[in-house]
């Protein structure tokens, strides 16, 4: 079966400006995809690509299957979008707004008038729907995004920072909506800046950064590569501590500060009973122990860092 | 009902709600402007001019008022709201549509173009209430209403894709379209200007306009009214073919 999104060696450039410098990437169907980069990294470049917004200048952008732009009609039918900025018509009242919407993928006007029934009423905001956009508070706009992106129950739903400037029980009320969706079927395709959003839904993130995918992996897979610390809180104060590092090498530094001994390793959840294991052999008692997991968050930093160092040594050296 | 009709219903439809749910953005200012144009130019200057090509001056002048309604109307539905549809990126509700790109224009044109008639209609209707308004070619009055309309509508979404802000409308109105309509003998005669000046009036397009349409409410033109339906006809079919050639570009839409 073709996956929801494939695309080969994108590329999009402004002038001089690479966008997308040959991006790569596949979402599976029926995956939760996370789209994560900083600002200017190329995340809405590349959604506009696949809605027809923007015009690849290289490289196979497909969608189920269906090219971007010779099979259009096909690739668009089957994306619901809810982009980052506020795009809707703002004359006519929103449950219109959603009846055209719905037209326009060709569901007839008694369908499409049930149908923006029901997502207004799956975005809790139906008591508004005589209301035009502009009057709706901002959380309601972003749920009116959402319900938008819906009504021509897409297989690809694509979200551009949906909880952008929402407050935490929207953002959670939102993300239950859409994890139901995923479980239903949909393809998700998330963009965020809310890296915990990413590490809480997403089964796989790609990493973007100045037009290129530095990388692809679950969360858990990516947050692996990061260190996490063991907290190790101690009866007595040690003479000497067991050397770790020898024994794994997955440890990277052994810390003791009296009677608090703070072990930095890799997968620090699998090197913890190993270090326990070797306290208790060398007659050290221990009261407390805590994991302090790396954040996505901190990976993300890391890599995109790495990166731009990684950029700006030629830049320098050719000067 | 196939998936492109009814796609392309929704979209005529949207377009059509946006001018009649505003009658006073739509229908009010022409009625206005056509009482008093009808008033002054065709009553109370026009008892002192002769009859022109054999007919009462405002009579004459009907046609040419019709004309410069419906195609100002149908020119400014489409550049208005294709370019506030950028402007404020609503615009994107339809482009990533799975609508056609001949869809999309198809149904932009055809509702500006009802927009042009109705105004049209109304200009003379109003007409009526002056004077004893007849149609001696309905036909051909019924085909260049078609034609002038659907050509400006055309004309209007260049302009829509092309405009980077609000002052560009204005001033192509203002600055192009008024003045080839003043000069398109909607007020006077080809035959009372010198001859010189007649040849390089053939050179507007209004003055087939306002003589197509004259020929259909009086029967009377100054120029042959198949040549020049002929040659409008065929100038929209260009123009709408240049449409939608800008939408599948992304002219004025995408990056």
């Amino acid at each position: 079966m073709e996956p929801a999104i494939e695309i080969r060696d994108l590329r999009k450039s402004y002038g001089d400006v690479q966008a997308l410098d040959g991006v790569d990437l596949t979402v599976p169907r029926g995956s939760f995809f996370g789209l994560l980069g900083p600002n200017g990294a190329g995340k809405t470049t590349f959604i506009n690509v696949l809605v027809g917004l923007v015009r690849k200048s290289g490289g196979e952008a497909r969608v189920f299957g269906h090219d971007v732009e010779d099979d259009y009609r096909e690739a668009r039918d089957s994306i619901g979008l809810a982009p980052q900025e506020f795009n809707v018509d703002r004359f006519f009242p929103i449950s219109e707004v959603l009846e055209h919407k719905a037209g326009y993928h060709g569901i007839p006007r008694e369908r499409a008038a049930e149908r923006a029934e029901e997502v207004l009423k799956r975005v809790g905001i139906y008591d508004k729907r005589d209301t035009r956009f502009d009057w709706l508070s901002g959380g309601m706009k972003r749920r009116f995004m959402l319900a938008r992106a819906l009504i021509t129950e897409p297989d690809l739903l694509i979200l551009d920072e949906p909880t952008a400037g929402v407050d935490v029980q929207l953002r959670h009320e939102l993300w239950d909506t859409i994890v139901d969706l995923n479980q239903r079927g949909t393809t998700i395709l998330l963009t965020t800046h809310y890296i915990e959003e990413a590490e809480r839904l997403c089964d796989e993130v790609a990493i973007l950064d100045s037009g290129r995918v530095l990388d692809v992996a679950s969360p858990e897979e990516l947050m692996d590569r990061g260190t996490d610390d063991v907290v190790i809180q101690l009866r007595d104060e040690p003479t000497a501590v067991p050397d770790f590092t020898a024994h794994d090498d997955r440890i990277e530094s052994v810390d003791l500060d009296g009677t608090r001994l703070v072990v930095t390793a890799r997968q620090g959840g699998l090197v913890a009973p190993d270090v326990v294991s070797l306290l208790d052999e060398g007659g050290h008692e221990i009261v407390d122990l805590e994991i302090q997991r790396t954040s996505l968050e901190e990976v993300f930093v890391e890599m995109t860092r790495a990166d731009e160092d990684g950029r700006a040594t030629p830049e320098v050296a050719s000067r | 009902m196939s998936v492109d009709t009814t796609g392309f219903l929704a979209l005529l439809r949207r377009e059509i709600l946006r001018f009649l749910r505003r009658p006073r953005n739509t229908f009010l200012p022409p009625f206005i402007t056509n009482v008093l144009y009808f008033s002054v130019f065709g009553v109370i200057l026009g008892e002192r001019i002769d009859q022109i090509a054999g007919v009462p001056y405002i009579l004459f002048i009907l046609p040419g008022l019709v004309v410069l309604g419906a195609i100002s109307n149908a020119f400014e539905n489409t550049s208005f709201n294709i370019f506030h549809g950028r402007w404020n990126r609503y615009i994107e509700e339809v482009l990533t549509s799975p609508l056609s790109y001949g869809t999309m224009v198809g149904a932009y044109v055809l509702a500006a173009a009802i927009r042009g008639a109705i105004v049209g209609t109304l200009i003379a209707l109003i007409g009526a209430f002056f004077t004893d308004v007849g149609v001696v070619r309905p036909l051909y009055l019924v085909a260049f209403g078609v034609v002038i309309t659907a050509l400006f509508a055309s004309l209007g979404v260049v302009a829509g894709l092309w405009a980077d802000d609000f002052d560009d409308l204005t001033m192509l109105n203002q600055f192009i379209l008024r003045p080839l309509v003043f000069f398109g003998g909607v007020f006077y005669s080809l035959n009372e200007l010198p001859a010189a000046v007649q040849q390089v009036s053939l050179l507007n397009p209004m003055i087939y306009m306002v003589n197509g349409v004259r020929y259909g409410f009086l029967g009377v033109s100054e120029v042959d009214p198949n040549a020049s339906l002929a040659v409008l006809a065929g100038l929209t079919v260009v123009v709408l073919a240049i449409d939608v050639a800008l939408f599948r570009r992304g002219y004025g839409l995408a990056e």
